[in-house]
């Protein structure tokens, strides 16, 4: 790799007043996944310094709160895997995050990395948004939060301001223990980037859909909702049929690209099936008073 | 920027340049060449080690970001007495055969059955999914973890076999890692 300056911060105040403190020539560090392989890669130059948050204590843990499921920034993916509360709570969280990468690289990448990074293709995206997440940011002016849905802006894009980081991303109260389900096809089993992933979530009271979401990764510049799909299915009695007819609606909101890996049309195809699927798991989750529980 | 690590039980310090990556610390500052430098992008798993009982990409972690940290390598692996049971059955039973990508393999596995003395084929096809081997096919490196976890098995004696956390039950459904 060219040569870098690199600082450790101590936590995440001290990480904004050191990007504030090195100003453009700064780039975070979180896990390194992704930067560190890109840097080797691009004939760009790389930053004058690297600003080390992967070891701020500050951004890791796994807690619930006032707010819901906060999960720290630099949590990363094995530990959502391995994580007692998230097996238990939302299982489809810890799925998702089984499905990236390899084992070396789910235990040195970070969720916030996985978002922040922007890729549609991400595999944190999906169970995030059905479960309508949002996250904390904080700048040089303080902390603010927006949903997760705001975060993204485009591929590689975010709506953070330069000297901005993700501090933590919270899943609301009434979410927690929302029956969820999530999907991903790859070319292979390892190591493999989604073609497509999907997540649904909803609550199954009186054996109607109940609050369904509906999100897709890889078919569209950014991971999405299907709000037609969610529509169509809110109200209506919880049924195969019902799931089939969301994935075909699903399939029309989104707005995937041919490339290398697939064509446009078999994307659209994988949406219809996912979704189905997707929403199958998330039945299979459902268990009666289970919102009682978590509210 | 000066980095001190504990490697394979011996803590060594060095002073290198920041953009330095574990990989590189290990390979030619303490000239560790076990870990292989195969696609140094973190695709392939030639470089696996394990640092505070994780196994990483050595070449995808700064050496900055290892700093204070424990890490072991293939060298850490065979004692006075021998060589590991995973190095002692690969070897036996041709789980390798250029050999290139065999310290990351080992590397994975030994994470795998210090975290799960007894893993299910699924379990350890997880475990290796990021190590490239372009001469096995796999299945005898499969074999070879299990044959692996069976010996460290029977040589452990009960009161080692007291310290180790069992695998929870009720989350068997994922596997686990």
């Amino acid at each position: 790799m060219k040569p870098f300056g690199y600082v450790a911060a101590q936590d995440s105040e001290h990480a904004v007043a050191l990007l504030a403190e090195y100003g453009k020539g700064a780039k975070l560090l979180a896990g390194g996944t992704d930067l560190l392989a890109d840097l080797k890669l691009t004939p760009h130059p790389p930053p004058a310094v690297m600003v080390d948050i992967s070891r701020c204590a500050d951004l890791k843990g796994i807690a619930i709160t006032e707010a819901g499921l906060r999960i720290g920034a630099m949590v990363t993916h094995s530990e959502i895997v391995n994580s007692p509360l998230i097996r238990d709570t939302l299982p489809a969280l810890a799925e998702a995050a089984l499905s990236i990468g390899a084992v070396q690289t789910r235990n040195l990448g970070s969720i916030a990395g996985n978002l922040v990074t922007c890729v549609p293709s991400m595999d944190s995206g999906p169970t995030l948004l059905a479960l309508e997440a949002s996250v904390t940011i904080l700048g040089p002016s303080g902390r603010r939060t927006i949903g997760l849905a705001d975060l993204f802006v485009g591929p590689r894009k975010t709506s953070l301001a330069f000297g901005e980081i993700l501090v933590e991303i919270v899943i609301p109260k009434r979410n927690v223990g929302k029956p969820t389900g999530f999907q991903k096809f790859g070319l292979r089993k390892g190591q493999a980037l989604a073609l497509v992933n999907a997540a649904a979530s909803f609550w199954a009271g009186e054996g109607l859909f109940t609050e369904p979401t509906i999100a897709l990764g890889a078919v569209a510049p950014t991971v999405i909702r299907a709000p037609k799909a969610e529509a169509y299915l809110a109200g209506r009695p919880v049924t195969e049929d019902a799931m089939a007819e969301a994935g075909r609606i699903a399939a029309t909101e989104a707005k995937p690209i041919t490339d290398f890996r697939a064509t446009a049309d078999y994307r659209r195809d994988l949406v219809a099936v996912l979704v189905k699927r997707a929403l199958l798991a998330a039945h299979g989750r459902a268990t009666p008073n289970r919102k009682d529980i978590a509210s | 920027m000066n980095v001190t690590i504990t490697v394979n039980g011996e803590v060594r310090s060095a002073s290198v340049p920041p953009e330095t990556t574990l990989l590189v610390l290990l390979r030619e500052h303490f000239l560790l060449t076990g870990a292989k430098t195969g696609c140094d992008v973190g695709d392939c798993g030639a470089c696996t080690v394990i640092v505070d009982g994780k196994a990483v990409n050595a070449c995808l972690m700064l050496a900055g970001q290892a700093d204070g940290r424990t890490v072991t390598t293939i060298e850490g692996l065979a004692t006075r007495e021998g060589l590991h049971p995973l190095q002692k059955v690969f070897e036996e039973t041709g789980a390798l055969q250029c050999g290139f990508c065999g310290p990351g393999v080992i590397m994975s596995s030994k994470a795998l059955l210090d975290e799960i003395p007894n893993p299910t084929t699924a379990e350890i096809r997880n475990a290796l999914a990021g190590n490239l081997c372009r001469c096995t096919g796999y299945q005898k490196m499969i074999e070879g973890v299990h044959e692996a976890a069976e010996m460290l098995q029977s040589t452990t004696t009960p009161a080692t076999l007291a310290t180790k956390t069992p695998a929870t039950p009720a989350l068997a459904a994922l596997p686990q890692r």
